[in-house]
């Protein structure tokens, strides 16, 4: 595995020259962008259709946030008001680039096929992301009388440790499912070498039988169980398929890591409502409406991830055939998954060099 | 992967379609900073040579600009504000002031913001504001009409012009008038832009919050 050796060091060496650039004096003057609140969350969005649909609501929330805030001091009751707001900011503001949930999706989708886990990875990303706001708010403001531009230095110190955390990630799931991609295809080479030196096909130019893939189309069980259901002589199958080609790959050690690298960026507009109640005295409703806030994207980016698992299921019964053409289509769906779990670290640690 | 297409076709347009379809919500990001704004275009001998603003920001993040500046119940001073307002006029320039002066067809470019061009300070109803004068480089002859834009690429901060004298002008020639213009409504290939922009860098690229921007006409005899 010479070529793979030569890709570990590739990849580490990218690493190396993206945490060097994160590092570097110049990294710490782009971050200067007037106005911003800490976080390295982007702005962007449009008016017209759905997109401003989703802004015009999200801005709609953010005043009647700020409302209930300030009438909570009359009126206990309005703590209901702030919850449901908040929750209903965290569903649309999911929706928002940065957020975990393009993470989360891709991880899923690189690494597991159960639809259930997608939810749960989900709901403790989002939860992290809510205490990690409460704990920097709580601890900068609360106790130390922190500043805006202190705060913001605390928060681009954690959405930096965040990305290069999600792009660690990314380029191990690289490295991990390549070396499994390229097992999976030798194996498929070697399954047709192999049914083209069998008798019965000897003669009988390569192609797949019109009976089998019928079979396999409609097949209902999960992939994962392909080993295990299929009658390996009814579909002319020379050899089981290798149980190592066929493993889901999930395991929670990974999926916590994620969690803790997607979750340990606060959001901008947590921060925001949490200084904002610190400063009407009212932090305990700020915390109330961020732990609403982090349901609300829980709810979305388990959408996303049940989505994704489910395309990908989707998409290996589609490639209809045998055993080990199967497993190249899940190999190759997963490897493409963790290239973009890549490309979603260096974009988030772009846009938050660039200040955004 | 070429060797392995027909087995990964359909996986990979599942993918890529799966990817499509949340390519639109992704991109629906919002501001998170709301500022209300206030601009005086300065004309001398016949020529527009400055523009000065004031910003009014929203209440969050005006409770996030002063956390820890004051003891409670005092406003923020200038003096106060000094080093986060030296902090914010000195990333202005790389984001083109957020301002768009365009002349003759031209886009006007501003000297860089010195110290005692700008200042910050919380108003006595608590909110912050931001002053700041700009200087042409060169000065800029009206002509029959320009645009003056104040917005943020990004879209981070929603800048809108205030209900209220929004534009002054001030020592222009006589007959000279401004107006405001709403921004257009958003084509069908900016969606698509958004869509794209998804892959490439998680934002809908540059100059997006300038079609979310309303415009000041000055037109001048």
């Amino acid at each position: 595995m010479i070529r793979f050796a030569s890709l570990s060091r590739a990849a580490a060496a990218l690493f190396a020259a993206l945490v060097a650039l994160a590092a570097s004096p110049a990294f710490a003057q782009l971050a200067q962008r007037p106005f911003m609140v800490g976080g390295g969350e982007g702005g962007g969005g449009a008016a017209g259709g759905l997109a401003g649909w989703l802004i015009e609501m999200q801005s709609q929330l953010t005043r009647l946030i700020a409302a209930d805030v300030h009438a909570l001091h009359g009126n206990p009751a309005a703590i209901w008001g702030l919850v449901g707001f908040g929750f209903a900011y965290g569903v649309f503001h999911a929706a928002g680039p940065g957020h975990g949930k393009a993470i989360i999706a891709s991880y899923m989708m690189a690494s597991d096929r159960a639809l259930k886990r997608g939810i749960v990875l989900a709901f403790l990303a989002a939860t992290l992301q809510g205490t990690v706001a409460v704990a920097l708010v709580g601890v900068a403001a609360l106790i130390f009388n922190a500043t805006a531009t202190e705060m913001n230095a605390a928060a681009d110190w954690l959405a930096l440790a965040s990305c290069s955390g999600v792009i660690a990630i990314g380029l191990w799931l690289t490295v991990t499912k390549g070396r499994a991609l390229l097992a999976a295809l030798k194996a498929r080479f070697a399954h047709r070498a192999a049914l083209d030196a069998a008798p019965i096909y000897a003669d009988a130019p390569w192609r797949r039988a019109a009976g089998a893939s019928a079979v396999v189309a409609f097949r209902a069980g999960p992939p994962d169980g392909m080993a295990a259901t299929d009658d390996p002589a009814a579909c002319g199958h020379l050899h089981a398929p290798d149980p190592a080609t066929l493993e889901t790959g999930f395991s929670w050690r990974g999926a916590a890591a994620t969690v803790l690298a997607a979750g340990s960026r606060p959001c901008s507009g947590a921060i925001l409502v949490l200084v904002f109640a610190l400063a009407q005295g009212l932090f305990a409703a700020g915390v109330g409406a961020v732990v609403a806030m982090s349901f609300g994207v829980a709810l979305t980016t388990g959408a996303l991830a049940f989505g994704a698992v489910f395309a990908k299921r989707l998409a290996m019964r589609m490639a209809a055939g045998d055993d080990s053409r199967i497993a190249l289509a899940a190999h190759g769906v997963e490897f493409l998954a963790a290239l973009l779990v890549v490309a979603f670290g260096v974009a988030l640690l772009l846009a938050a060099g660039s200040g955004a | 992967m070429n060797s392995a297409s027909p087995a990964c076709r359909p996986a990979l347009a599942l993918l890529l379609a799966a990817l499509l379809a949340l390519a639109p919500a992704a991109a629906a990001a919002h501001p998170h900073v709301w500022v209300t704004v206030r601009s005086k275009i300065g004309f001398a001998d016949g020529k527009v040579v400055s523009v000065t603003h004031d910003w009014v920001f929203d209440e969050m993040y005006s409770s996030f600009a002063t956390q820890g500046l004051a003891k409670p119940g005092d406003l923020v001073t200038r003096d106060i504000f000094a080093p986060l307002a030296r902090e914010n006029a000195g990333g202005l320039a790389e984001i083109g002031y957020f301002t768009t002066l365009k002349i003759g067809g031209k886009t006007a470019e501003f000297g860089p913001v010195k110290d005692g061009d700008y200042w910050m300070e919380e108003r006595s109803d608590h909110l912050v504001t931001f002053h700041v004068d700009l200087h042409l480089k060169t000065p800029a002859a009206p002509g029959q009409y320009f645009s003056l834009l104040v917005a943020d690429p990004e879209y981070f901060i929603d800048f809108e012009f205030d209900d209220n004298n929004p534009i002054a002008l001030v020592s222009a020639p006589s007959g000279c008038s401004a107006s405001i213009a709403k921004p257009k409504p958003l084509e069908g290939q900016d969606q698509q832009k958004l869509s794209e922009s998804f892959f490439t860098n998680l934002a809908p690229g540059t100059n997006f919050g300038f079609k979310m921007a309303s415009r000041v006409i000055v037109a001048c005899p």
